[in-house]
């Protein structure tokens, strides 16, 4: 009987340590408290875009879905309303950017995917709010205010993904 | 459920205004209307306690006082129109036909209980107003040279009668503000501080909404908008009757369920006559009846009825959108954006 | 450190300024839509003596309940309410119109069902009609 090996790449290892890194990024939001209830920053994003910047979008997805995946079964939320936000939002997010991804990069830097994403992502969530959670049109009051956190989000996690990509060229 | 969840709805639970959580709200179906009842500055438990005991008595009222479904004033009524007389051992309805009589008195005859067959004449006792077509001349001409008075009504040792079989009674323009003093009384048994009860439009004022005075709307007529606002103080009632809530539409015609008793036909000039009455054990009462000889009377008459009957507080809306109004209610009002200030009359 | 900020912002290519502009506007028409009630504009319908629903006004939907007589359907249209279908003979409520403001009332009496408008009205606390 021969023993099947799995044969673990490079591009493997590159994915657990970023998805560790957002997974990690994810935790520590989630224990700090945000002024405003429901808006966080999202800085495990940071490493998502770092990822589809540096490497491709492909590795983005799988990083993506992990963090997801992987926070939520750390934090005893997996299958959860919460865990179906975050799925939501990254998936949201994630084909935002797909659809996006052509665009002409001598126009459009890394912060018009960042916001985009980010628009997306909180579309996403919100999604799911109106659906399930609180299927009541009330919530529609907030909109405009997690726009705005989206914004201003999108727009810190894109500065400081580039300077990440600067101190770390591609290779 | 996640703390995320808990903490949206958290947020959602304060946009949806419930900023004012010390004033408790219920509101329920009775005497064919909307009775809504505001109590403040009390415990959930108690306010709900205390407006329920409300309600029941506005059923029991409702029961006892019906106009045309089986009640003591239909059996009343039936006794009447067949020149009978009946036992009436209700101390409640003697007083209350007795306050009734010395008030049709009062109006000169203007506030008219006793009209019953007009008012079902013209469609009025249902809770439908599907009535299409004007009532024969004849008829009212008849009805109305029967003349047809409360005071026709004798009550003698437990005994009832009336010499005219044409009497009938509908309480219609008495009962919600006779439910008004009901309600007050509840209100003090139960040690509230602070209400406001609202009864068809009728309302009453009891303390105050926390820090300030309660306030109320006075109806546009032709809007579903207030016309103006006023500072109603503890004690105080006010009542309004209108041509815009029971009416019947004839080849589009408005004929409203407010008849003059001397003519036999819904008063046709005014659209709405509001009176506010001073704290007193009758207010309510007084609210209800007095907007009616102020409603029926002609423009020209309109000022010496208030005078006759001591309102200093009215206001009045002429089908022309002119409006009569009180010296003393003139200074309080507040009148919302609408208003044309140059057709009003202070008198 | 507004320097800092600014020395970053020199990546921002024109696209992203498009895109950021673009976002701008939407906050603003979010706000303007879904912002321009009083606040606390919900709809509250009675039927008999109970609350049967609560409903942001902030919506497009007509909505059917089933009463004494028949069915009675109401309107929400964005900030505004009117009954747009009832059981009875003269459809008075009907003819009441759009409602949108707190603490104002219609009610169709023959089905017990009442809409009002609950908010924190500065005006008044209740109606006298």
């Amino acid at each position: 009987m021969t023993l099947s090996t799995i044969n673990i790449s490079d591009r493997d290892h590159q994915i657990a340590k970023l998805s560790a890194i957002a997974v990690a990024l994810s935790l520590i939001e989630f224990f700090f408290p945000s002024p405003i209830p429901g808006v966080k920053p999202g800085i495990a994003n940071i490493v998502i875009l770092y990822t589809i910047f540096k490497f491709d979008l492909r590795m983005g997805i799988w990083v993506s879905i992990i963090r997801v995946f992987v926070t939520s079964i750390i934090l005893g939320s997996f299958l959860s309303p919460t865990f179906f936000l975050s799925l939501s939002g990254a998936l949201f997010s994630l084909l935002s950017l797909i659809i996006f991804k052509n665009l002409s990069p001598k126009f459009f830097s890394l912060i018009s995917f960042s916001l985009i994403a980010s628009l997306a992502h909180i579309i996403g969530q919100f999604v799911i709010v109106r659906l399930w959670i609180i299927p009541h049109d009330g919530i529609f009051y907030l909109l405009p205010i997690f726009i705005l956190s989206a914004f201003i989000f999108g727009l810190v996690n894109a500065l400081v993904t580039n300077k990440l990509l600067e101190l770390n060229p591609k290779k | 459920m996640r703390l995320n969840s808990l903490i949206v709805y958290f947020l959602i639970g304060l946009l949806m205004g419930c900023g004012d959580n010390k004033t408790h709200q219920s509101k329920d179906f009775i005497f064919g209307t909307l009775i809504d009842i505001k109590i403040y500055g009390e415990s959930k438990i108690d306010a709900e306690k205390v407006s329920n005991e409300i309600f029941f008595e506005f059923h029991r009222l409702h029961k006892l006082l019906h106009p045309w479904e089986k009640s003591l004033i239909t059996d009343i009524n039936t006794a009447i129109s067949q020149n009978k007389s009946i036992p009436i051992n209700n101390d409640e309805v003697i007083t209350i036909i007795s306050n009734a009589q010395r008030l049709e008195t009062q109006t000169q005859n203007l506030f008219n209980p006793s009209i019953g067959r007009l008012i079902k004449l013209w469609g009025f006792h249902s809770n439908d107003y599907n009535q299409e077509t004007i009532p024969n001349k004849e008829t009212i001409q008849k009805l109305v040279s029967s003349n047809p008075l409360m005071q026709s009504i004798k009550i003698k040792d437990g005994i009832l009668k009336s010499n005219n079989q044409n009497v009938q009674i509908d309480l219609g323009g008495y009962a919600k503000g006779y439910a008004l003093d009901q309600a007050k009384k509840i209100l003090k048994q139960n040690n509230v501080k602070n209400a406001l009860i609202n009864i068809g439009g009728n309302i009453l004022a009891f303390g105050r909404h926390g820090e300030r005075d309660w306030v109320v709307g006075i109806q546009n007529p032709r809007k579903p908008n207030a016309l103006a606002s006023i500072v109603l103080k503890s004690g105080w009632t006010i009542g309004t009757s209108g041509d815009y809530q029971r009416y019947i539409m004839v080849n589009n015609q408005r004929y409203s369920h407010l008849i003059n008793p001397k003519t036999g036909y819904p008063e046709s000039k005014t659209q709405s006559a509001t009176v506010l009455i001073p704290p007193s054990k009758n207010s309510g009462i007084l609210s209800d009846v007095f907007s009616k000889p102020l409603f029926i009377t002609s423009k020209e008459d309109k000022a010496n009825m208030a005078k006759l009957l001591d309102i200093k507080y009215f206001l009045i809306i002429m089908d022309d959108d002119s409006i009569l109004i009180s010296k003393s209610l003139s200074e309080e009002i507040n009148w919302e954006d609408d208003i044309d200030k140059k057709n009003i009359t202070i008198f | 450190m507004i320097k800092k900020i600014l020395q970053s912002f020199k990546v921002a290519k024109a696209g992203d300024w498009f895109i950021i502009i673009l976002f701008f506007a939407l906050i603003i028409i979010s706000m303007k839509l879904l912002w321009n009630l009083p606040q606390g504009q919900y709809l509250e319908i009675y039927k008999n003596n109970e609350i049967l629903a609560t409903y942001s006004l902030n919506q497009q939907i007509t909505k059917t309940i089933s009463g004494a007589k028949g069915e009675t359907k109401i309107t929400i249209n964005n900030g505004k309410v009117r009954f747009s279908s009832a059981p009875c003979a003269k459809k008075y409520c009907i003819h009441q119109g759009w409602i949108n403001k707190a603490n104002q009332i219609i009610l169709c009496i023959p089905n017990k069902i009442s809409i009002s408008i609950l908010g924190s009205n500065k005006n008044y606390d209740s109606i006298n009609y």
